[in-house]
This record gives C-alpha cells, structure tokens and sequence, in this order.
C-alpha cells in the first residue's frame, strides 16, 4: 500500500488538529505532544524503509485511484528510488524535528532560570518564542505536518496533476509555518514573500506540466518520462522547460529567485530546519532530477541549470560568509548548496548523478543538524547574532560536539559525509563529457565556493562556540563584561530530547561515511540511477588514490582556512547594492499594487451597474450569434402574415387582446408611479390581467392558479415594503441619474425587441403536433380517473416533479424564515423573542402580551366590521380549499390552489388583527408541522401502491378498496392524498412566509 | 392575435428589465415578478394546439395542449417560492445595510 506513508502523516496532522481543538488535551505538555505526533512520520519512515529491498533491487512500486476518469487524471502514486531517497529524508527528519520542536516550544525548563532567559531575550530585542506562544503552538505541529504530507505526496506523486496539487500544498503550509509568529511583522513579510515567489512558480510549473503532458498525451508521470523524445522534439519544447525551471527554481531558492530564503528564516528554528533546508527547498531539485530522463540531454537544459545553479552556488557562498545571523548564514549557504545540486542535474554524466544523490542526503544531514544546533543556541542565549555569540562551549559542551562534527561536514572535510559530496561534486565537474570551457570554470568556482563554506562553517562553529564574543566582526559591538559573563551563567545544555535530532543526524554524517557505507549505497545508487535514466554505480570509499579532485579539494581546504582568518577585512568590504533583489521584488509589488488600484477604479461596485453590463454583453451576443436572421425567413413570416389576417374576429380573441394590453398597460403604470405601494398594486392587476388572457386560453387551471398567486405575490411585496427602509427607497428614486436611465431604458427597449422577435420566431415555428400531449388527453381519464387533464398531468403522470416542487417551495419558506430569523438575530433586542426552533419560536412570540397600541397593518385599530370580514373570509378560504382538494380531479383547482387560498385567508387575519393578535389567534398553526406533515403524506401516499401491487407514485383508489360509501365525484386516491399533501405543504411554506414577513420589526426605520 | 401577443411579451420583458434595473430594490423585485409572468405566458403560448375548449376528457372539440400548462404550473409555483426568498434578502439587506437603494448596498457589511 503505496499511499501509508502519506496516510500515516495524514492521520498525524489530523491528531495534531485534535489537540489544536479539543481543551483538555492542549493541555499536554509540548514535549509529550512532540513524542506523540513523531510516531506518524516515524510509522511513514518505517513503511518506506521496507519497501528499499524491492527498489534496489530494481522495482518501482505504483498505486493508483481514477481521481477526473473523463480527463485521464489519476491520483496516483510512484516510489523509485529517487522518491524513496526523498521519502525517507521527508519522513526521517521530520520524525526527528518533531520531537525537537517539542522541547523547542516548551516553557523554559525551570522557573529560576526563566528571568535569565527573558532577561537575555529583553536585553537583545528578539522576542523568543517560547515565552509567549505556549498556549498555541499545537497549531506549529498541525502546520508541520500537513507540510509533511505534501512533501510526501509531492515526491511520491506518479501524476503530474496530483504532483502540483501536493507541491502547492508545500507552498501554502510553508507560508503558514513562516508566518508563524504572526505578531511580527518581519514573519508575515518574509510568509508573503515566500508565497509570491514559490506561488508565482508553482503557476508556471503546472503550465510547463500542462504542456508536458499534452505533448506526451497523459498526465501520468510514467507517459510524460517514456515520452522523453516526443518532448524534446517538440516546437513547444523551449516554452515548457523554460516555465517547468522558473517554478523549480523558485521553489529552491535559484539566483535570482533565491531571496526568499534567507527572509523565510523568520520561521521557527525547527521549521527552517525542515522546510527551508532539508525538505522543501529540494522540491525544485527533486522535480529537475525526476524530469531529467524526458527533459534533459538538451544544450539548452545544460546551460540554463549550469549557469543558474553555478551562479547561486557562488552567490549564496558569497553572500553567506557575510551574515552574522547563525539562520542567515544557514539560509545561504542552503542557497549556495541547492545552486550546486542544480548545477548537477544539468551535467550529463553519470557521476554527476552520483553527486547529486550524496549532496543531497549529506546536505540534508549537516545542515538540519547546524539549524537544530542554531535552534539551541538562540533557545538557550536568547539571540542568534554571531557577533554577541562565544565561548559557549564550557556550558554547552555537547551541543558543541554536534555542531562541530555538523560543521566539519558542511566544510567538506574527511571523513565526514560532506567531504564525499564535495569529492563527487569536483569529479563530475572533471567529467570528459563536460565542454572545456565548464571544465575549468565549474571547477574553480566549486573550488572558490568549498572554501567560502568551509569558513562559513568555521566561523558557525567557532565563532559561536569558541572564540570571544565580537572577534572576526568589523566594528563589532562588543557586549560588555556583563553581557559575556551572563551566558556564561544562564546558558546551559537542553534537555536531552532537544539535543536528539541534531545528534542523530550528525552521527549520520560520520556513520554512514566512516563506519557503514553500505546502509545508504543502494538507495543512493536506484535514486541516482532514477534521475539519469541509466545505471549509476555509487560507491562510498573516502580515498581513491591522489587525484584531481582531491588535491583541488585540499586546495579548497587551504583557502578556507585563509578565508576564515580574513573573514573579519572580509565582513568589512560593503554590500554590493545591485545584488539586493529586495529591491526588484518591492519594485514588483509596488507596480501589482498599481495595476490592482486601476483594475478596482472599473469596478463601478453597483450591483444594477453590474447588471447592466452582463445584459448588454448578452444580447450583444445574441444579436451577434444568435441566428437571429431567421425571424425575417420567409416561410416563418409568411405563415404569420396568413394567421395574422386568416384569423377569424371573435369575442375571444378580442378579450384575449385586451387582456394583454391590459397587463402590459398595467406593468407600465407600476414603472411610472412614484410610490411603491401604488407600483405593488399595479404589478397586482398586470398579473390578474394576465390570468384573465390565461383563463381565456382556454386553461382554467392555470389561470386560476396565476391568480392566487399574484395575490399572494401582492401581500408579500406589501409585508416586504413595510420592512425596507422608506426614506433611502425615496432618496434612491430621486439620485437616479438620468444617464443610466437612458441607458437602462435602452436595455430594456432591446431586450424587448428580442424577446418580441423570439416569440415571433417561435409562435411561427412551433410543431403542430405533439408527441405527448395526445397521449395525456387519452389515458388521464382510464389511467387516473381524473377528467382535469392538467390535474392528472400534474399529480399523476408527473407526479414526481410535482413532489419535488413542493419540496423545494417549502424549502423556499424554511429559507425565508431562516434568513429573516437570522437577520433579527443580527439585531437582536433583548424584547425580541430568541432564535431556534420554528416551532419553539412561534410559540414563544405567541405567547407575548399584546402591545396596547398596536393593530392592524399600520398601526390603526381596524373597523368592528372589517374584523368580522376576516373571519368570514378564513372560513370561506377553508371552504374553498377543500371543495377544491376534493373535487380539483374533474374540475379547475388543485391542492395548490388550495393551500394559497386558505394562505390568502391567514395573510388576511395578519392584515386586518395586526401581528400580535393573529398570531395569538392562530396559535394552533405549525408551519414546520405542515410542511412536514404535507412531505410524509405525499410520500406515504406514493409508496403504499407498491404494497398494494402498484408501483410507486402509480394511482390506487384508497376509497373504493376499502369500500366506503363515498358521495358521486369524490375518491379517496393517491392524487387525492397527494392534493392533500400539496395543500398543507403549501400552507405551511406560504404562512410561514406571510409570518416571517410580516413580522413587525418596529427598531428598523 | 400571435403578434399581438409576441409584442406583449416582448412589452412585458422589457419593462420587467427596466424595473429590474432600477435604484429602488422594491422596483427591482416588482421587475423580476413581470418578467416571471411574460416568460410563463411564452411558454403558454408555444403549445402545439390553440385549444378552444378546456383541457377536460369530457370537453367536445379542440382542447388547449395541457402539457405546457401542467409545466407552467409549476413554473408559477417555484418562482412565487424564489420570489419569497428574494424579498427575504431584501430584508436581510435593508437590516444590514439600513437601505432600500441596491447602490447602497457596498463592501461586506456585518
């Protein structure tokens, strides 16, 4: 099971959230919890660990699940040896850093030394993060391992789809573990910063994947890598490689892309152990390694990652010898490390591979050891300036062991694992393959670099530990006596666990070099042979006889030492200014900040302007694409023209033609009057205008039904225009400029000719026959027993869709109440009865005293005589409503009908009684009981006929089964039940939104 | 009468977009409401059968197609549901943003 590793992490994030969420368990110590959660990545480390025999031994594992079938994407992972190299430093390190940030995040181990520490942190204005962050920094081991997850999926990826999700992932919980410290404004630059620049590459990358993968046909890594001629032949093969190394290079930190890094040290230490030094930062070199077989072999791919990574590799050695930051200096010297790996990819040799898997393995060795050890050593003293740092090595003896064996690694110098990959390093450079020119250059620059780190690392672990605070600093401040004497006294070992990590990856770099070469030769050799395509023999001997490399590498040892002598005239020569690309990246922010400041000046942020837009923009492309030609095609006019004059005068059509005018006199009239009350109204008579031309169509149901619900449409829009705010809906009428009105008039009048044009079109081209409608007209009345056609239709045939109608109506309502409810809640007043269940709150508003002085609809008490009208119009709302649940299957009406009209009937009582007293009146009305009494009834009443030797939703004749005396006309039927059902469903969603509207909220104008 | 009631729907669309387009959010609503009528009159009106008598078994002669009514039946019913719960947004709006006027209505308020 290839996707463990990845769920073991997975499931340790997960844990890492809980004790984020959960109070009692937050309270775990940070050491116990840092114990706890390793177990995950050390289970993953052990998964991988078991799968080595088969790799080296040739074999890659795959696992794949469909994840987009219709795109070919899979989820899908691949091990090799170059993933399972990754995999275990990923797993391993993270195993190590986990328990390391334990102890790094515990409170200072006791009380009495806690005003030291504070003391020193106060001294030196670094604010430490241990003293304040305790609470919190469950949060840092969530972070740390959803970034171990997408490390992991990233180098196990065996799609390039999934590979950019995960490498994005690494993006973003990087950010968050830079940012950490989110009080400081240094942490959220550096995390943004971080995430422009690996962002911006990632976007590039999943581009250049794009490419790759359209060109060999598949997102499956193992295509696009057997596709390596495909590709490289490819027109477009200049454009992919080119986006492919901007998002790798972004991603490790390649000149000019690399100032990122150092600013990413804002991190915690144990996150910039990982990330920014062992994991993360390689994903870039892992990606040019993994698309070496397919992509490499090129001239081009040889100087773009020769001269990119020999440049950084230089540049960071440079620029690092001149940090006095302990992180800085790390940060740098990881810059000028990942330039030489990049370098590596780029040469086409074998040994040059060689090279790459041991730089990688020992670099991720010394240098997570080096920043766990700066760690400590800011832990313990409070600062990190090497210029404030010395002599620590009498408190901190063990610390400085580890250091120094870490450092004498980074320095290249036997028989340490460093010195091994700076030989191989120089012997690749050496290679015969190479053009003469990098034969010399690359070879001297490598040496120039092995000597700038070699007194990096000198100065990291002497200038630290050994030497007196200040020495090899250009007018240093020095502490005073003070100052010195107080390390001395208050920095002390860490506790054994912190001291772990470090430990155990410094013994590594002598173990595996000195003593067991073997444990690490095959991987190295199937991750080296991976990324070249071909067999690489690795093997680990530390003398090969006196040799090129090697006297170039005593040469290198030589000048370090010069160097780390000078380094203090050295420190003292300026910065070269043109080097800062700080300054090209605010440069680039300011002119973003720019072009987003006059993308936001088009937006007019008027939702009607916004509106506009879309519209015009829409029947631009219907006049444009649209076809709309065809309304001028002969045939279809002709066959007009002769309707149009052929029709015989009647009444009917006379009526039908007033009617229309009617309703669209009426609509106009709602578009002139001023107020909005007068506008409701005429909107009210344009509908029942419309009824009427429906009524004479000639289709009763339908017309009966627009009524009712025009009259309902009506109360609402007057409950709702009680509650909008009057003064603004006045002032808004009065501000409307006349130019947007033309315009808006414009709109509306094209918007009116298309649709008047449409309907000509369709009115002169609709089939004259149907298909389906015969088929109704014939089998409604043997089928259903309804003599109502569109009854049938409606409750029988189409049955279904009508149950989901009233579904989604009653969820209208449930929307309705929730929203307004919410909004109440919003302002909630203490007078104001609490939100929560729709029962428990109708009954609560129910049972407030009346207030004296309200009735009625505005206010004024209502006349004794219209009182009476509204119970009389309730009763005969009921009437009216069962007469036509019961006989709605021969005649006009339906449940619907019903339901609204006893609704009409209610809304009435809330406009005659007011509020209060309605709702005291009716205080046996349960909306959400109905609504969900109506739903079971409609689905009991739909299922039972499958019991019954039906079939669900098929007609069964309730009544005459059981044989009850039933008068002439009426069955109890499942469209009986289900009028029923319509009815209280409806009635339910319709009162609860005549309740929730009209719902006094007497604070709002 | 078809072009009567073409030009009708097409009146009736267009004063629905202009309502719809409007300052006033009660003007808006009133627009969505007259546009919801001319589509379902549309939608009436492409049938294939000009029916003179109702859609009833028993009726004797041409009976108006019931197929497009049975569908606009439920189109009246939904959109008298989402016409609700457009008021109701309204409202929220008219609660958060104290106003009436859709140009008001700016930013993310709480």
């Amino acid at each position: 099971m290839l996707a463990l590793p990845i769920i073991a992490c997975l499931i340790g994030a997960s844990a890492g959230a809980a004790f984020t969420f959960i109070p009692r368990v937050r309270s775990i110590p940070s050491h116990a919890l840092g114990w706890l959660l390793a177990v995950a990545p050390a289970s993953a480390f052990t998964a991988i660990v078991l799968h080595v025999p088969q790799i080296t031994a040739g074999d890659a594992l795959t696992w794949r699940i469909p994840w987009l079938p219709a795109l070919g994407v899979e989820f899908a992972f691949y091990l090799d040896g170059l993933s399972a190299l990754f995999g275990l430093i990923i797993t391993g390190i993270g195993a190590l850093v986990l328990i390391y940030a334990g102890y790094y995040f515990a409170p200072k181990h006791a009380d009495k030394r806690a005003t030291g520490g504070s003391h020193a942190a106060a001294l030196h204005g670094k604010p430490s993060l241990h003293t304040t962050a305790h609470q919190t920094n469950a949060h840092f081991f969530l972070y740390v391992l959803l970034f171990m997850t997408s490390m992991l999926g990233l180098v196990l990826a065996g799609d390039v789809i999934t590979l950019f999700l995960f490498w994005e992932g690494t993006s973003i919980t990087s950010f968050l573990l830079i940012a950490y410290k989110t009080k400081d404004e240094e942490a959220r630059s550096g995390a943004f910063k971080a995430l422009f620049v690996t962002g911006g590459g990632g976007i590039a990358l999943l581009a250049g994947l794009l490419f790759a993968a359209a060109i060999s046909g598949s997102t499956d890594l193992m295509t696009i890598l057997s596709n390596g001629d495909a590709l490289r032949s490819s027109p477009w093969y200049p454009v992919m490689l080119g986006l492919i190394a901007f998002g790798a290079f972004t991603k490790s930190a390649q000149a000019p892309f690399h100032f990122w890094l150092p600013k990413a040290m804002a991190a915690p230490t144990p996150a910039s152990a990982y990330l920014h030094s062992a994991t993360m930062v390689k994903a870039g070199v892992y990606l040019l390694a993994r698309l070496h077989p397919t992509l490499g072999n090129t001239p081009l791919w040889f100087w773009l990652l020769i001269v990119t990574g020999g440049t950084t590799m230089l540049l960071g050695a440079i620029i690092g010898l001149r940090q006095s930051d302990l992180k800085g200096m790390l940060a740098y010297s990881t810059v000028s490390q990942l330039g030489a790996l990049t370098m590596l990819i780029g040469e086409e040799a074998p040994t040059a591979f060689k090279a790459l898997a041991i730089g990688i393995l020992a670099h991720a060795l010394y240098k997570g050891a080096l920043f766990m050890v700066a760690g400590i050593v800011d832990h313990e003293t409070g600062t990190r300036d090497l210029r404030r740092l010395g002599n620590l090595w009498r408190v901190m003896p063990w610390t400085f062991l580890i250091c120094g064996i870490a450092a004498l690694s980074m320095a290249g110098l036997p028989p340490l694992f460093g010195f091994l990959a700076k030989e191989t390093l120089l012997a690749a450079e050496l290679e015969e393959v190479l053009p003469r020119l990098t034969r010399i250059v690359l070879p001297a620059v490598t040496v120039l670099t092995g000597a700038l780190m070699l007194a990096q690392a000198a100065s990291l672990a002497l200038d630290t530990f050994v030497t007196r605070p200040g020495v090899g600093w250009p007018a240093a401040r020095h502490d005073s006596e003070d100052g010195r004497a107080h390390y001395a006294l208050h920095a002390h070992e860490p506790p054994a666990g912190m001291l772990l990590g470090p430990a155990a990856l410094a013994a590594l770099s002598l173990i595996i070099t000195a003593f067991r070469p073997e444990i690490v030769v095959g991987l190295l050799a199937s991750a080296a042979t991976a990324a070249y395509g071909a067999p690489v023999k690795v093997a680990l001997d530390l003398f090969h006889g006196i040799n090129l490399p090697l006297i170039l590498s005593s040469t290198a040892i030589a000048l370090g030492i010069v160097l780390f002598t000078l380094r203090s005239p050295i420190r003292s020569i300026p910065n070269a200014r043109a080097l800062n690309m700080n300054l090209i990246y605010d440069g680039v922010l300011r002119v973003l900040d720019r072009a987003a400041d006059i993308a936001t000046r088009t937006q007019a942020g008027r939702i009607r302007i916004y509106l506009a837009v879309i519209l015009t923009a829409f029947f631009a492309l219907v006049i444009a694409f649209g076809g709309l030609w065809r309304v001028f095609d002969g045939a279809a006019l002709a066959n007009l023209s002769r309707r149009l004059f052929d029709e015989p005068f009647s009444t009917q059509t006379a009526l039908r033609a007033f009617g229309l005018i009617l309703a669209v006199a009426a609509s106009f009239v709602s578009v002139i009057i001023r107020r909005d009350l007068l506008a409701i109204i005429a909107l009210g008579s344009s509908g029942l205008a419309i009824a009427v031309v429906i009524a004479l169509e000639p289709s009763p149901d339908v017309a009966l039904v627009q009524a009712v619900v025009d009259t309902l449409t009506l109360v609402v829009l007057v409950l709702a225009l009680s509650r909008l705010p009057h003064a603004q809906r006045r002032r808004a009428e009065e501000l409307n400029d006349s130019g947007i009105q033309k315009w808006n008039a414009l709109l509306a009048v094209a918007g009116g000719a298309l649709v008047t044009a449409l309907c000509l079109y369709a009115f002169g081209s609709r089939p004259r026959t149907s298909l389906v409608t015969p088929y109704y007209e014939q089998n409604a009345k043997p089928l259903t027993g309804a003599a109502d056609i569109v009854g049938a239709i409606v409750v029988d045939f189409r049955g279904f869709d009508t149950m989901i109608e009233i579904t989604v109506f009653s969820v209208a309502g449930i929307g309705v109440f929730s929203l307004l409810r919410y909004a109440m809640k919003k302002r909630e007043t203490a007078g104001l009865p609490a939100e929560g269940e729709i029962e428990s709150n109708l009954a609560a508003s129910s049972q407030r005293p009346l207030p004296p002085t309200i009735s009625g609809i505005d206010g004024g008490r209502t006349s004794p005589f219209i009182r009476a009208l509204g119970y009389v119009a309730l009763l005969l709302a009921f009437i009216l409503a069962v007469v036509q649940m019961v006989y709605g299957h021969d005649q006009p009406g339906d449940g619907f009908t019903a339901g609204v009209t006893l609704s009409l009937g209610i809304g009435f009582w809330y406009v005659v009684f007011g509020y209060d007293e309605a709702k005291q009146r009716l205080r046996f009305l349960r909306p959400g009981l109905l609504i969900g009494a109506g739903i079971l009834t409609v689905m009991a009443g739909s299922t039972a006929p499958t019991f019954l030797g039906g079939g669900f939703f098929s007609p069964f004749d309730f009544g005459a089964a059981l044989g009850l005396p039933l008068p002439e006309g009426f069955y109890i039927s499942t469209s009986f039940l289900f009028e029923l059902a319509i009815c209280l469903a409806v009635l339910g969603a319709a009162t609860l939104i005549i309740d929730t509207l009209g719902h006094p909220e007497r604070d709002l104008e | 009468m078809e072009i009567i009631k073409a030009i009708s729907i097409g009146a009736l669309f267009g004063i629905g977009l202009y309502q719809l387009l409007r300052r006033n959010v009660i003007r808006s609503a009133i627009g969505l409401s007259i546009i919801s009528n001319a589509i379902n009159l549309y939608l009436l009106s492409v049938g294939a059968y000009d029916g003179v008598v109702e859609a009833y078994a028993k009726a004797v002669g041409q009976r108006s197609d019931a197929l497009p009514q049975a569908l606009i039946l439920t189109a009246i019913v939904i959109s008298l549901g989402g016409f609700a719960f457009v008021l109701a947004l309204l409202y929220v709006i008219a609660a958060r943003y104290r106003t009436g006027d859709s140009d008001e209505v700016k930013g993310l308020s709480h």
